[in-house]
């Protein structure tokens, strides 16, 4: 766990009553006979963490955050300043938003024909530069942890969310506090899904946020439910922390509420207009605006997730997380030592049912009945240096898949299928500022800096080395889907 | 690596990135040198294709593996891959690696699950489950794609997959940045 020494540090930096360190040592007693000590030490590691650095998750999520994109957290109010804990800069790759290509992972490499559904994948995310940094940093983490804070206030001990971002804690605590206070009257009374611990934590535990601060319940969110409940009552007495809820209460509850105002303690459970004081609609309520909350969280982390519809919305985080895996794999494979790998691992390639017109010099499939030149075009790629070699992988995953369902998603992403003839003579002509559009999803703004000297010349090179192969083979159905398909985006 | 500051304080986040690095280079050399040693003793080409799915394989096997001990087991999907990489290794192996870490992983994930949330033993309807995400084919292939994620209910399959989501991109920058390192 946590280093103990530190977080009795914290603590003792916390402790500024006696009668607080006394409540706090009843709280560890009442706490130690019901559970583990595992809650007072993450009792004290919550509190430390209200003032140490943050520990392990956010700055990890800030730094996935940045590293993903920029989030839209304009409902949310995000600033975009720096928050306190942040001590990193702000661009920690040293790569801006899209802004550096990596040679060997170009979108505009990736030929014109994915057939796969990795190869979908790979068009769909092109743009999105995983190695990218994002300016807006800490905006994101600003964001994010408003956004955690809600989970924290909302996962009653249910995720394991809590244990990493009690770190964001120092900074929405009024916010969350009323967040919290608010939330705290909708289940205290009835609230079938939670237990209630005795009554005697109840003065305990007043005393102990008393002392503690809105911080501790955020971090506290973690812990077991039995420690939660009983702040409904004494949670509801501080009210100098409410001020800022509203800011917070209005994307919690419908507005129309009559009840359950953070002002007064209220013992039960006022109904909001329209609804039910059913303990099942209540939870259920809760329950799907947690889920709400996931998807929003999902959604600032997968690109082109611009999707209101939930079903889309885990459409698009299905295969972003499948194409991440596809990456992994295909890195693993491109690890192997060199070019002189690529040339026998090509050739692996091609017995292994790729099928198609495969744009790649490396393999054409026999699951298709189309012919096999992917031999004579290995020496090419054995010449070729190491920046195609990821990509060469990538597109070497298409053929595994089944083409016309890879053909219909396309065309349902809005994805631009072309016939090689037509992508040659746009490569060619018009050079890079062409090829991210080629294959890119029309959500994506083409990326200018993608287009480089070398990564046009071998654009054409494959889509040259995919003429001869594709158009010998029998291709007819897909180059006339191809046609087809090129009416629609353009 | 280039980006990752040395000269200052590591935040968690690098230090979650470091920790990767540092597990999945040297589970590269390892597996590189397992290499040499085999070929030495059985002088079978190393550029077999078969041989070069094989270790593609193990390597990425030692990816996920290295991400998940970076991470380590606070999250129950780094939980669920380190077991199934145990129970792969025992299979396969036919010996016990890392008896005691896996212990470990086994008595934290005990406690961890003392603090799960009250509605996950329930059944579904029971929960007030009106939400169609429990059961949608989309949330199936979801579980089927995020370690562990069968055994979650769907909040915390959306919150798992989150975590996943940046860990796997992280994954892939530091991969992406080795392979750039080695090749040049």
């Amino acid at each position: 766990m946590q280093p103990c020494s530190r977080e009795m540090q914290g603590m003792s930096s916390l402790l500024n009553a006696s009668s607080s360190q006394i409540s706090l040592e009843d709280l560890q007693q009442q706490q130690s006979q019901s559970s583990s000590s595992i809650q007072g030490s993450q009792i004290h590691q919550i509190h430390a963490s209200h003032y140490e650095p943050p520990p392990s998750h956010d700055d990890f999520l800030e730094q996935m955050l940045s590293t993903l994109g920029p989030p839209s957290w304009a409902d949310l109010g995000g600033q975009p300043g720096k928050v306190p804990w942040d001590t990193t800069t702000t661009v920690p790759d040293g790569n801006g938003p899209n802004n550096k290509p990596r040679d060997d992972e170009t979108p505009d490499n990736v030929p014109a024909f994915p057939f796969d559904e990795s190869a979908n994948l790979a068009s769909k995310f092109r743009n999105h530069q995983i190695s990218g940094g994002c300016g807006s940093k800490s905006a994101a983490a600003a964001a994010a942890a408003m956004m955690l804070q809600h989970q924290l206030m909302l996962a009653r001990g249910g995720g394991a969310a809590g244990a990493g971002e009690t770190g964001l804690v120092p900074m929405p605590l009024s916010l969350s506090n009323g967040e919290f206070d608010r939330s705290q009257n909708d289940v205290v009374d009835g609230s079938s899904s939670f237990k209630s611990p005795t009554s005697g934590c109840d003065a305990a535990v007043q005393a102990l946020y008393n002392g503690f601060g809105a911080g501790s319940l955020a971090g506290a969110g973690q812990a077991p439910n039995q420690f939660h409940h009983p702040q409904g009552g004494s949670m509801a007495a501080q009210q100098n922390y409410g001020a800022s809820g509203p800011a917070m209460n209005q994307t919690q509850a419908p507005s129309g509420s009559s009840g359950a105002q953070p002002a007064q303690p209220r013992p039960r459970v006022r109904a909001r207009r329209g609804q039910a004081t059913d303990p099942h609609s209540i939870a259920e309520r809760l329950r799907r605006e947690r889920i709400a909350e996931r998807m929003k969280a999902l959604q600032e982390l997968v690109p082109n997730a611009n999707k209101t519809d939930k079903a889309s919305m885990l459409d698009e985080i299905i295969d972003y997380v499948k194409f991440l895996q596809l990456q992994v794999k295909v890195l693993s494979m491109s690890r192997l030592g060199g070019a002189a790998a690529v040339a026998p691992l090509v050739a692996d390639m091609s017995p292994e049912g790729n099928g198609g017109d495969c744009i790649q010099a490396n393999s054409n499939g026999g699951t298709h009945g189309r012919t096999s030149n992917g031999n004579t075009n290995n020496n090419q790629t054995a010449s070729s240096n190491d920046t195609m070699t990821v990509t060469e992988h990538q597109v070497a995953k298409l053929m595994e898949e089944d083409m016309g369902s890879a053909m219909q998603y396309l065309q349902g992403k809005g994805l631009c299928l072309m016939p090689i003839s037509l992508a040659t003579a746009i490569s060619t002509a018009t050079c890079h500022t062409r090829n991210p559009m080629i294959n890119n999803n029309h959500h994506h703004p083409p990326i200018g800096s993608n287009g480089e000297g070398p990564s046009s010349p071998s654009m054409s090179v494959l889509t040259v080395q995919s003429a001869t192969t594709g158009n010998g083979a029998a291709a007819a159905d897909g180059s006339v889907k191809d046609a087809a398909s090129v009416s629609q985006p353009w | 690596m280039t980006n990752s500051p040395k000269g200052f304080t590591l935040n968690n986040a690098d230090s979650c990135r470091v920790k990767f690095a540092r597990r999945f280079l040297r589970s590269l050399i390892e597996i590189k040198t397992r290499q040499t040693n085999y070929n030495n003793n059985l002088s079978s080409s190393p550029s077999s294709s078969s041989e070069i799915r094989r270790r593609s394989e193990r390597i990425k096997l030692k990816a996920y593996s290295s991400m998940a001990h970076a991470v380590g087991p606070r999250k129950a999907w780094t939980r669920a891959l380190l077991l199934k990489l145990h129970n792969r290794a025992k299979r396969h192996r036919f010996r016990t690696r890392k008896r005691s870490s896996l212990a470990m992983v086994l008595k934290k994930k005990r406690v961890f699950r003392v603090k799960n949330h009250a509605n996950f033993y329930k059944p579904a309807a029971e929960r007030g489950n009106y939400s169609v995400l429990n059961s949608d084919e989309k949330t199936e292939k979801l579980r089927e794609l995020v370690p562990g994620g069968k055994a979650m209910d769907i909040c915390s399959l959306l919150e798992e997959t989150a975590h996943f989501i940046k860990c796997l991109a992280m994954q892939v920058q530091v991969m992406h940045e080795i392979a750039d390192q080695l090749s040049n």
